[in-house]
């Protein structure tokens, strides 16, 4: 691990001497990177202490000492050191970088996307960090952001297909579907060989009220990748939406069969067969779906209807009732996340 | 000193951010906009007219620039009704407070005011007895004790009020003594009177939100409850004690009894009770009950026809939404859209969701068609009073959805896209298919913005078309004339009950008319704790007459009247099987 932080080290590096002038910070940076490169990390902190003894906002020896610790897992120690190292050296990226990687591996991702975004105005030009700060963004619901963030991304790099799906995703996120529209349809054009591409594409015509042109998109979708399953259930979907039953179960048993957890799929699979009528093969889909995910509510709410119209009202009831509690148990399941702004 | 090297940047993973608890239910529901526009004319236009028709009553509703909590949020019911038997719509406005209170004789009341005839109203407030100050919430109206004389039933944060119509103009506060008064620490939502068990009396149903103290209540931003979008706003729903539901059978002599626990409506826990309908969804004859519920589930009590009911809202599916989501739950409106002669549902919901559409497909099993219908274009608004009502008399009911966030400070922030007050729409019901926004041909009215809450429907002018009444938070309420050419023709039923209760309150009415078949029900509450005017209107498009009417009264018999003419109102009485004009 040391080695690997020598390697990133970043003081200027002179000749060793035997003779340190210990009040030299300088000196005793270059003398402790030294002893580092050697594997005494003991050794090279006391050296970087020293140093800041002598000259408390010496930024070499705080950033040296900051990455020391966060090399090791300290992240704590990390961000007090590098904190001041910014601090020190407003104009360092990298300081602002790793104290922001510090904050995140601490929790607080709010003073992660802080410091990096002041790294980012030093550095505007680091697409991957702006990839890093549209995740972080997203996780911390600050899908405006990360929206913001992601299309910049892309900006810089419009040659970079999964900053496409990113921005999509991102815009998508903050409730953007005119810009999330507007980059699905140049990244469908773009990499027309791309199933991504066009799925994305096509779920964007469609929430624009625009199916008949999504479907060839989506169509295109699943010839260029059949093992890719959200065409499938998109367009089976689409079809229970309309009643169109019948022509639904095709596509959502794709879907499931590709990937059998796909829980919104078997939702919708049964959901059509309930439409048909087909009230033996809903059970049996349901319990199916039952069985691989038994804390899941909503295939025992399902149960709980199809129950209900075959006139069994006791076991119509008892799914009723399995499905509340699951669903007290797991909120997570059935709920979505506001989104916010990032708080300045 | 600069560093150099630029440290490997790995892109974490994506994960979904954990849950964190909610204030409201949120589904974070995308707009999906409609087809191409259907290029139909559209000639119903909307002007609000309220205050050259002499409604003068600005609602005071908590708390203008900030609520801190709840209670100053929801806001409460309008009612078109006769109160005075002229056959002229009046109009009364239940009013709210403030958490700091009033000097003594200042505190805003409810409001009565009596239909002159000429497109005016005269405040009739003093008279009548029903000024009463405090959180009023809802509203409904029925004649229970058979007299003649519409009865008012007023919710509130404190005990409720019941006030029987004198006849002459006078109504006396009975609640304490009839027995439907509750508790001073309740707070009573919704109400609708109901016959549930066929005696000819009306019977009543109060659904409580939750029990609301602001001594206990934490104060805005406290938990993650009390954050909306990251900004900290009022707590709750959720995180505050859930309400209930009570029901009082009506005994016959002015009183009722709490038959709550007999008669299973206690059975359903842990929810945020709003609007309550009444009306028979299942066809079995016996009067149901559906109520919005906020952030929980939705119930639908259907009534077993013994004196009990059962929540079957999940198994018949008009408990969530199609997804399983809980929603935040407020109006609803009751109709039958399609023609087939079964009840249907439409909810309105909190923002960043759809409202709810539910159709019946047999009395048994609702299925919400919301986004295959269209409706799913507008998630931005939050949505109250709401209502199926053929606007422009095709014989399809459209609907009218009115609108307001609850919280006034985004009027004062840029980061949320969202603002306080909000237009009102209109969907055209397309020959029962489907729905299409038409509110940007609906008239001036149509693009006011306001924090709207109650609604209530019916033809205050009686020019044949269906106008509506609308309670705006902190603002002065509107009353929006429809103002439709008078090229299609209508009818306006009366029904008047002998063996049922005298209001017909739970009749259902099916009309034949130029090969439509079309359904209403008569109904004590909807829309958003509101009550709509008790005559049944019915577009009639080009035909000018009603080749069959079918009754189904609150009894549960069924009667037939045979064929009327269109563009007048006619009085139905229950066992004459003849129609008699209303001059």
């Amino acid at each position: 691990m040391m080695g690997a932080m020598v390697a990133l080290l970043c003081i200027s590096w002179p000749a060793w001497t035997e003779q340190i002038d210990s009040t030299d910070p300088a000196a005793l940076t270059d003398r402790g990177l030294a002893l580092a490169q050697g594997g005494q990390a003991d050794q090279a902190e006391k050296l970087w202490r020293r140093a800041l003894e002598a000259a408390p906002d010496y930024f070499p020896a705080l950033f040296n000492l900051g990455y020391m610790h966060f090399s090791a897992g300290r992240f704590g120690e990390a961000r007090r050191h590098l904190a001041r190292a910014a601090e020190a050296s407003p104009s360092d990226f990298n300081a602002h970088y790793l104290l922001g990687v510090a904050e995140q591996e601490l929790g607080r991702g709010d003073e992660a996307l802080r410091s990096w975004r002041k790294a980012l105005d030093l550095r505007p030009d680091r697409f991957q960090l702006m990839q890093i700060m549209a995740v972080e963004y997203g996780k911390g619901r600050y899908h405006r952001e990360a929206a913001d963030i992601a299309m910049r991304a892309l900006r810089l790099r419009p040659e970079a297909e999964d900053l496409y799906y990113m921005a999509v995703h991102a815009c998508r996120e903050a409730g953007d579907l005119g810009a999330g529209l507007e980059i699905a349809a140049r990244a469908a054009k773009r990499y027309p060989a791309s199933a991504r591409a066009n799925f994305e594409f096509a779920w964007h015509l469609q929430k624009d009220g625009r199916f008949e042109e999504a479907l060839p998109y989506l169509r295109k979708a699943i010839e260029l990748d059949p093992s890719y399953e959200e065409p499938h259930f998109f367009f089976g979907d689409w079809l229970v939406k309309q009643a169109r039953y019948d022509e639904a179960l095709e596509p959502l048993g794709r879907a499931v069969a590709l990937r059998p957890d796909y829980m919104p799929a078997r939702i919708a699979r049964a959901r059509a067969m309930m439409g048909l009528g087909k009230w033996a093969e809903a059970v049996d889909a349901l319990n199916e779906a039952v069985r691989l995910a038994p804390r899941h509510p909503q295939p025992h709410l399902m149960l709980s209807q199809v129950h209900f119209r075959l006139r069994d009202r006791a076991t119509a009831r008892k799914e009723k009732e399995l499905s509340l509690r699951l669903r007290r148990q797991n909120p997570a399941l059935l709920e979505a996340v506001q989104s916010r702004p990032f708080p300045d | 000193m600069q560093s150099e090297s630029l440290l490997p940047l790995l892109l974490a993973a994506l994960v979904p951010g954990g849950l964190l608890a909610q204030g409201v239910a949120s589904p974070n529901a995308l707009p999906v906009k409609a087809r191409e526009a259907s290029g139909l004319p559209w000639d119903a236009g909307f002007v609000d007219v309220a205050r050259e028709a002499g409604l003068d009553l600005a609602f005071t509703y908590g708390a203008e620039d900030e609520k801190r909590f709840i209670i100053e949020s929801n806001g409460s019911g309008v009612a078109f009704l006769d109160y005075d038997g002229d056959s002229k719509l009046d109009v009364f406005l239940v009013n709210g407070s403030r958490l700091e209170g009033f000097p003594d004789g200042n505190a805003p009341t409810s409001r009565l005011y009596r239909n002159v005839g000429d497109g005016s109203f005269v405040d009739e407030t003093s008279g009548s007895s029903l000024g009463r100050s405090g959180w009023g919430s809802a509203v409904c109206a029925g004649d229970y004790d058979n007299d003649g004389q519409l009865d008012v039933f007023v919710a509130y944060w404190g005990k409720d009020a019941l006030f029987r119509n004198g006849g002459d103009g006078g109504f006396l506060e009975t609640a304490e003594a009839a027995g439907v008064a509750g508790s001073a620490d309740q707070w009573s939502s919704g109400c609708t009177f109901v016959d549930y068990d066929r005696d000819g009396l009306l019977d009543l149903l109060v659904s409580q939100y939750q029990r609301f103290d602001p001594e206990t209540a934490p104060p805005p931003g406290k938990t993650s409850n009390c954050e909306w979008k990251g900004m900290p706003v009022y707590c709750g729903p959720r995180g505050l004690p859930y309400g209930n539901v009570t029901l009082y059978r009506n005994l016959g002599d002015g009183s009722f009894v709490d038959v709550s626990e007999k008669a299973g409506v206690r059975d359903v826990r842990d929810y945020y009770a709003f609007t309550a309908v009444a009306a028979d969804f299942d066809g079995d004859g016996w009067q149901d009950i559906y109520i919005a519920c906020d952030s929980t589930p939705s119930i639908l009590f259907l009534n077993n026809g013994d004196g009990t009911f059962t929540d079957y809202a999940t198994e018949t599916g008009v408990a969530f939404n199609e997804h399983g989501f809980e929603q935040g739950g407020m109006g609803v409106g009751v109709g039958d859209f399609d023609g087939d002669g079964w009840l249907d549902l439409v909810k309105t919901n909190f923002a960043d969701d759809y409202p709810n559409l539910y159709r019946s497909n047999d009395g048994v099993f609702f299925e919400d068609i919301c986004v295959r219908a269209g409706l799913a274009s507008n998630p931005q608004y939050v949505g109250w009073g709401v209502d199926f009502a053929d606007l422009d008399n095709d014989g399809w009911q459209d609907i009218f959805q009115v609108n307001g966030h609850v919280y006034p400070k985004l009027d004062r922030q840029t980061k949320i896209a969202e603002s306080y007050v909000q237009r009102n729409l209109v969907y055209r019901n397309i020959e029962g298919e489907r729905f299409e926004d038409v509110s940007a041909l609906a008239g001036p009215a149509l693009r006011q913005a306001r924090s709207s809450r109650g609604a209530a429907f019916g033809d205050f002018d009686d020019d044949g078309d269906v106008d509506v009444l609308v309670m705006n938070m902190a603002e002065r309420v509107s009353l929006l004339r429809n103002d439709l050419p008078q090229g299609r023709n209508w009818v306006r039923l009366t029904l008047r009950g002998t063996s049922s209760n005298r209001a017909a309150i739970g009749a259902k009415v099916t009309i034949e008319a130029g090969g439509l078949s079309q359904t209403r029900a008569v109904m004590s509450q909807s829309s958003y704790v509101s009550h709509n005017d008790l005559r049944v209107h019915f577009g009639l498009g080009a035909a000018d007459r009603i080749e069959k009417v079918v009754v189904r009264w609150p009894t549960g018999e069924e009667e037939f009247f045979p064929g009327i003419a269109s563009r007048r109102g006619w009085l139905l009485t229950e066992g004459s099987g003849d129609a008699v004009a209303i001059p």
